[in-house]
């Protein structure tokens, strides 16, 4: 069969001061009519600027080597500005990572769907109007007229990824890019896209590069997959292969990554000695004012307890109040309720005392904004080795703790990668000898090999100083590998709280089957 | 936007108004200046001066006196002008209507001039068109305006004779002539607008294109003019609304300089003769209304931004 997509010896460059450095080596893809082929690989290994190459959107320091792409009979390399208005949307459509900031926020719903299918089907803006609330019913949204009334803010993430999917089926393209499209969803919402994925594609047939960091969710979708490392094509295999028998050691790699709840990762039992008691807590944001009525409560008078030493998941959606729970066990949000820490009762922020502060410390989902991008590395140790009464002589210590050579010291936080800026604010809770560590989100922003080895040198650090942790996460596969209990937060309530192994067993919470259900275990 | 956010908006522009009423009040009960005796002159005898003090109330308590101007104020009787011996609302409200002509047509031709030109900038980022823009942006904004004026004046006045140098004639009246002597304050206060927005406008834009809404926008094949007229451009004038709202007040306030050079009997000219002749009822009026008017413009552009920015809700 002829291929539809068709990426020839593609080599591609970006120019930098330093000279040119090569993103893609000598590309060699192609996709049948009709088939869906995953692409998968860490950030930096080029898929992205794959992505951009093929929809003609390359930045400008790009050089393209050599090699071709071609769509069907057309070469998309020479596709002038007005021929590539008829290419880009008609012929290949593309699903954005962040359904978030893809929608223009000022212009509704309805004009941002039906300006597409009046550009690409040639449709009379009436025609348009019922055709597109065709296609958001046909995505699995409630009462689509209304829906094409709305603003981006009005409506969830996940129903703006619909959105979005709609705009790009509905124009009836030959191949559609998907650029990590439940990436920036919640577990619930992501599976949901897969599904509808699944079903679009059986409906009408469309071809599809399907680009990821996740080899688990990719041999859900896709009929082939194709790992990219460093630019470099290393391995293609049918999705159902790849994942039982990984031919190449990065596959491998990739495949080891994936968190999977029956590999356990901890296996010794918590003392039993109870740390941290919160009872009855209770998060309010914002005041009553004049005109205005007090928000709701982020968390309901929720109470957990952590042991020493332990290992405690939070999961949940987002807007659960399992972050809300975090800031205030840490006092960076105003809340009611007590929480017993060391035989000390505390009431509320003002009552932590130093010695509270130190031992219980936080790590934050960003590491871009929660490291000062005017600091260096030694700085930002510093500070709380010197409050919490240690000097900066322990820096090299500390960095060799979190696996980062000594002379990081002297680097600043825009030179380190993602996994190494999580890194550095690991290793600034611990400067303080921590008896309690919060984990918000931490490996949320990052790519599953990253986290792996995020989660090694957590467990790692607890081995050496017997720290305790309050892991919250999203991904109920990875903490089912780490945790000693777990409690699932929905709408700032604590709806289950069990130890790791019940949760196979029947009793567990509606939603927190829910919750397993979207995060199935990889195929193979 | 809902109707309750309207309401609540006006009662709140109606809340500062009052407040701004109890200031202009106080300060000129500071001023040191008699009605009495301003009224009656320098030969007027303490007989007489009693007697219009207590006609006039200005033995009552100032809370009392503050409540009886009040009232006149609200219902849009200012007092007489002590100068002049005229009612001074009409004349005040005369005075504003000139100062907002000024203003709002000078606001016309920036939008029409600095939007397209900052958004030609942005576009053309880096290029020479962008460079000369800018490069005339900063002469703009650097010049202070009694130069830029006299500079104008003597070109185009002066030099060229193409327009008159002083002077106001109301466009109801004649209005080729009303135009023409317009001109020059118009694009004296102009040239300083234009710098502003301008500029506004191409940084905005800039960030604006950068978004991931327009890639999407444009990856969606939608042609570059709807990119950039119904994605872009929309997003990006927002910031620029609240300028001209900012720039409003200094219209006000500061087209002072301008109605001096230029002559026109305007509230900023109206206002320097009544502090300057210690006229008090035209002082109270004019600060009231100058207040007032911005007061309402900036009601006026938080509706505009929500009208423009659907996300936005105050509530």
């Amino acid at each position: 069969m002829t291929p539809l997509l068709a990426i020839q010896n593609y080599t591609l460059d970006y120019a930098t001061s330093a000279g040119p450095v090569r993103v893609l080596h000598d590309i060699s893809l192609q996709i049948a009519p009709g088939e869906v082929l995953g692409l998968v690989g860490e950030s930096g290994s080029g898929k992205s600027s794959l992505a951009w190459a093929l929809m003609r959107h390359l930045p400008d320091n790009a050089r393209e080597v050599a090699g071709s792409l071609r769509l069907g009979d057309i070469d998309l390399q020479r596709l002038g500005p007005k021929e590539l208005t008829r290419i880009r949307g008609r012929r290949l459509g593309m699903v954005f990572q962040d359904p978030s900031t893809s929608l223009n926020p000022t212009l509704t719903i309805g004009t941002q769907i039906t300006e597409a299918l009046i550009q690409h089907r040639d449709l009379k803006p009436r025609e348009a109007d019922a055709l597109a609330v065709d296609l958001l019913g046909h995505v699995d949204l409630h009462d689509p007229a209304a829906i094409m009334r709305r603003y981006p803010h009005e409506i969830s993430g996940g129903e703006k990824q619909r959105v979005i999917i709609a705009t790009a089926f509905g124009c009836r393209p030959d191949v559609i890019l998907f650029d990590e499209p439940t990436t920036a969803l919640d577990v619930i919402s992501g599976a949901r896209i897969l599904e509808l994925f699944a079903r679009l594609r059986a409906e009408t047939g469309v071809a599809a590069l399907y680009i990821s960091h996740d080899l688990a969710l990719v041999t859900r979708v896709a009929d082939r997959v194709a790992v990219l490392k460093h630019g470099r094509l290393v391995e293609q295999a049918p999705a159902t292969e790849i994942f039982r028998a990984p031919r190449h050691a990065d596959t491998r790699a990739l495949v080891e990554a994936v968190p999977r709840p029956e590999r356990r990762l901890v296996h010794d039992r918590p003392s039993g000695v109870v740390l941290l008691a919160a009872s009855d807590i209770d998060v309010h944001y914002g005041n009553a004012g004049l005109f205005r009525k007090a928000a709701p409560p982020a968390t309901k008078k929720i109470g957990l307890d952590v042991c020493a030493g332990e290992i405690l998941g939070l999961v949940g959606e987002s807007g659960s109040g399992k972050s809300s729970m975090a800031r205030a066990l840490t006092g960076l949000a105003r809340f009611s309720g007590r929480i017993t820490f060391d035989d000390r009762v505390i009431h509320g922020a003002r009552d932590m005392n130093a010695a509270y502060r130190r031992d219980v410390q936080i790590v934050f989902q960003h590491p871009d904004s929660s490291l000062n991008p005017r600091h260096k590395v030694d700085q930002i140790l510093s500070r709380p080795l010197k409050l919490y009464g240690g000097d900066a002589a322990d820096i090299p210590r500390l960095l060799d703790q979190v696996r980062l050579p000594a002379s990081y010291a002297g680097r600043w936080p825009h030179q380190l990668s993602g996994g190494e800026k999580q890194r550095v604010a690991i290793a600034r809770a611990f400067a303080a000898r921590p008896k309690l560590v919060i984990c918000d989100e931490i490996t949320a922003p990052l790519d599953v090999s990253v986290q792996a080895q995020i989660i090694e040198l957590l467990l790692a650090l607890r081995a050496e100083t017997g720290t305790a942790f309050l892991f919250i996460t999203h991904d109920l596969n990875l903490i089912r590998q780490i945790a000693h209990r777990i409690a699932v937060m929905r709408r700032g309530e604590v709806v289950d709280l069990l130890p790791v192994e019940n949760f196979d067993m029947d009793h567990v919470h509606p939603y927190t089957r829910e919750l397993m259900a979207a995060s199935p275990v990889p195929v193979g | 936007m809902s109707l309750a956010w309207f309401a609540r908006r006006l009662i709140l522009t109606a809340y500062t108004i009052i407040v701004v009423s109890m200031l202009v009040f106080a300060i000129t009960q500071i001023l040191p200046a008699d009605a009495a005796q301003s009224l009656l002159g320098e030969n007027a005898t303490p007989e007489s001066l009693a007697a219009l003090r207590s006609k006039l109330g200005l033995g009552d308590p100032t809370w009392l006196q503050y409540a009886r101007w009040a009232r006149h104020v609200f219902i849009g009787d200012f007092g007489i002008s002590m100068r002049t011996s005229q009612p001074v609302g009409p004349e005040m409200l005369a005075a504003l209507s000139r100062s907002l002509l000024l203003a709002v047509s000078s606001i016309l031709v920036t939008l029409v001039v600095a939007v397209p030109l900052g958004v030609l900038a942005a576009l053309r980022q880096g290029k020479l068109a962008d460079t000369g823009v800018s490069l005339v942006a900063y002469f703009g904004v650097s010049l202070p305006e009694f130069v830029t004026a006299t500079l104008l004046a003597l070109l185009l006045a002066d030099t060229l004779h193409w327009l008159p140098a002083t002077g106001y004639v109301s466009p109801l009246e004649d209005f080729g002539s009303g135009i023409l002597h317009l001109a020059l304050p118009v694009l004296t206060v102009s040239v300083i607008l234009i710098a502003h927005v301008m500029r506004m406008m191409r940084s905005e834009m800039l960030d604006v294109l950068k978004s991931d809404y327009i890639r999407a926008a444009r990856l969606k094949g939608l042609p570059e003019r709807t990119v950039l007229f119904r994605h872009a451009l929309r997003n990006a004038l927002l910031p620029v609304v609240t300028i001209i709202a900012l720039d409003v007040g200094y219209l006000l306030g500061g087209v002072i300089v301008i109605e001096e050079i230029f002559a026109i009997p305007g509230i900023g000219r109206a206002l320097m003769i009544a502090i300057t002749t210690r006229d008090l009822p035209s002082i109270q009026a004019g600060a009231l209304i100058m207040a007032a008017t911005y007061a309402l413009t900036n009601t006026l552009a938080d509706l505009a931004y929500a009208v423009l920015d659907k996300r936005i809700r105050y509530d």
